[in-house]
């Protein structure tokens, strides 16, 4: 794992200095609520609807045991006892007192993490593939090039202060598990013929109220040019982003208005224009970085394992955790295992410090130290032997961890919505809970196989609706909220975005209407199809006549 | 009717007010949701919050809000608009209604107080 250096620590500790300061000037009356606003937002706290909301940074979705203890004991000694993962792939804290966060940032810097550019029109934490590093098929690990683009965009004074706020995402793997085409940047690592490392860059994808797949303006960019090439991105962004309209200013309209084709032809104006020497790290320094994310020191093993052949023999419900919940590892003798944090008729993405420290203690006895946050709101232990893999499970039995749903129904990506969040406009967590707890029969979850089930309460879609299978999207109207559906959404390699079906439904109703969808499909697909794929072939229409004709 | 400085204002300025106001805001250590009550207190509970019936009532829920913003006790104060039933109180916007009621969910954690009260467990003196 990368570890800071000399700057970063430095830094880190800088700032939390600077914002104890800016804590205390705020509480005395020396500066307004509107001169504290930026300054507390920069360091990653919120006002929400109920309290303030601390969101902590988790660079690219990894942490060890060490990090994950203190985010538990944060979440003790400053809240209240439990933690929120993002689609973000961070972690917020729902009830902080304001005179205590210069203390949790200070904690936070003990294991080196912040919460510097969780918010603000800057480039936010940079995002990758959750099982980076350990997939079996992946072409690279991508968390050097994540960690790079941290390093070149912490407090970058160029893009300090973009039309509107950037975010990256990176994978080394052909599967897409980071939702690359909706983001402002969505980086591919690949090889060319010779066996060189570039990547594929697509810009201009995102979610809210004008959701965008990112076209793809390279196809192959050698690794070594590749903040110079995003600095040129920025900047054609920084130049003609929009800062008349909020809702106009991502660089996703801008690529849109242009055209794909025109938006390119200014990156390379650019690209060809700008000095790369000045931005091009030297070579040793990006082996220095990359020397932090070499595998660690894996045992000899062979692939399969007697033991755990007989407990997958033996246990019915540990072979369907197995199924569900664990992947194919680069290793041989080793597994990834996914942990859900969906249990059925829970809040997707909650962790209570119980259970980060359990994960935490796992992670350090039997996964080489190592956690990573998904950006589907669950945990992953990424080097796990097959010989530990019932163990492990009995474990996260004891802590209610071992919900068999990776990829299910039930697991559910839910934003905090209106019950917590300033800008929702209606609850998006109940409906989650309503949705997991009728169809959270595992025989019926299983039965209905691959399922992506996403809810925003707004069209900030912060919940990803416009990325799910059946997407669920929370309004109001005249003081009650309505949730529209949206079916055919795809965040992976074969990205797009789901189609309102038709009028709103009520929150008494929509689970409802949800569960006559996934009916619909079980009667109508053909030789094992997924339900995207069975959309994907029949459309809307057998759906809608379904819902429309019941509800 | 005075509005200037309220956030909440130009939300609930869009559409007529018919009914009596309330002043809310966030306290500023806390970040915690309070209303203005008789007397001139914060307190966690809108049921005992100060009506606003008339323009002369909003201008001197505004005023001591402002003397409370001023005093950096609270933050974002602004006016919301109430529905009495009996002697009940209840937000007419949805939003409103969810603010001042906390969430709906996580009850498990949300009622371990942790040293932190719950909205409905605490009153803050003006």
């Amino acid at each position: 794992m990368y570890r800071y250096d000399e700057f970063d620590a430095t830094f880190v500790s800088e700032r939390v200095d600077q914002f104890r300061g800016q804590v205390e000037r705020r509480v005395k009356g020396e500066l307004t609520e509107e001169q504290f606003r930026p300054l507390r937002l920069m360091n990653g706290l919120y006002l929400q609807l109920h309290a303030y909301m601390l969101r902590v940074a988790v660079p690219y979705g990894t942490l060890n045991s060490k990090q994950m203890h203190k985010l538990a004991f944060i979440a003790d000694k400053y809240d209240r006892g439990y933690g929120h993962f993002t689609t973000r792939q961070n972690i917020q804290y729902n009830w902080p007192k304001l005179p205590d966060v210069p203390d949790i940032l200070g904690h936070l810097a003990e294991v080196e993490m912040h919460a510097i550019q969780t918010s603000g029109n800057c480039i936010r934490n940079v995002t990758a593939d959750q099982w980076s590093g350990v997939a079996a098929n992946e072409v690279e690990d991508p968390r050097p090039y994540a960690e790079l683009m941290r390093q070149w965009s912490s407090l970058h004074p160029e893009f300090s202060f973009l039309p509107r706020k950037f975010k990256i995402a990176v994978t080394g793997d052909e599967t897409d598990r980071a939702a690359i085409a909706y983001h402002d940047i969505g980086l591919r690592v690949k090889k060319n013929q010779q066996g060189e490392t570039g990547f594929e860059v697509f810009v201009g994808g995102g979610m809210g109220r004008t959701p965008m797949i990112a076209p793809r303006v390279r196809d192959w960019l050698p690794k070594n040019e590749l903040l110079a090439f995003l600095e040129a991105v920025m900047r054609v962004y920084n130049l003609n982003g929009r800062r008349d309209n909020k809702y106009k200013a991502r660089i996703k309209i801008l690529v849109h208005e242009l055209g794909a084709e025109e938006f390119t032809r200014q990156v390379e104006e650019e690209y060809a224009r700008l000095d790369a020497s000045q931005i091009t790290p030297p070579k040793q320094e990006l082996e220095r970085i990359a020397a932090y994310f070499a595998p660690p020191a894996y045992e000899d093993l062979a692939d399969s394992d007697a033991d755990h052949t007989q407990h997958l023999v033996d246990n019915k419900d540990f072979a369907e955790w197995v199924e569900r919940n664990v992947a194919e590892h680069k290793v041989p003798g080793y597994s990834i295992v996914n942990i859900s944090l969906k249990p059925v008729g829970g809040v997707p993405g909650d962790a209570s410090s119980d259970q980060m420290r359990a994960v935490a203690d796992l992670a350090k006895n039997l996964s080489l130290d190592e956690i990573r946050v998904t950006h589907e709101q669950n945990l992953v232990l990424p080097n796990v032997r097959k010989y530990d893999l019932f163990a492990i499970w009995q474990k996260l039995k004891e802590h209610k961890l071992a919900n068999a749903n990776i990829g299910l129904a039930t697991d559910i990506i839910a934003c905090p919505g209106l019950d917590y969040c300033a800008l929702a406009t209606a609850r998006s967590i109940p409906i989650a809970q309503d949705v997991s707890n009728r169809l959270g029969d595992i025989a019926r979850q299983r039965d209905i196989g691959d399922l992506k089930i996403k809810i925003s309460g707004c069209i900030n879609a912060c919940g990803h609706h416009h990325a799910g299978h059946i997407g669920i999207l929370g309004l109001e109207k005249r003081g009650v909220e309505y949730y529209q559906i949206t079916l055919g959404g795809s965040g992976d390699e074969t990205a797009s975005i789901g189609q309102i079906i038709g009028p709103g439904f009520s929150s008494e109703t929509v689970t409802d209407a949800v569960e006559t969808i996934v009916d619909t499909y079980v009667d109508l697909r053909q030789n094992g199809e997924t339900f995207l794929e069975a959309y994907r072939r029949v459309g809307a229409e057998p759906f809608k006549e379904a819902v429309y004709a019941t509800h | 009717m005075s509005n200037s400085g309220y956030p909440g204002n130009n939300r609930i300025m869009a559409k007529k007010i018919t009914g009596p106001q309330i002043l809310t805001a966030n306290l500023l250590s806390e970040g915690m949701v309070v209303f203005l009550s008789e007397g001139g207190a914060w307190a966690s509970s809108l049921e005992s919050a100060q009506l606003a019936h008339s323009d002369d009532d909003v201008a001197q829920l505004e005023a001591q809000g402002d003397q409370a913003a001023q005093a950096n006790l609270i933050v974002d104060p602004y006016l919301v608009e109430v529905e009495e039933t009996g002697s009940a109180l209840s937000p007419v916007e949805f939003r409103e209604r969810m603010r001042a009621r906390g969430p709906s969910i996580n009850l498990e954690f949300n009622s371990k107080t942790n040293g932190h009260a719950l909205i409905s467990d605490q009153a803050v003196a003006g």
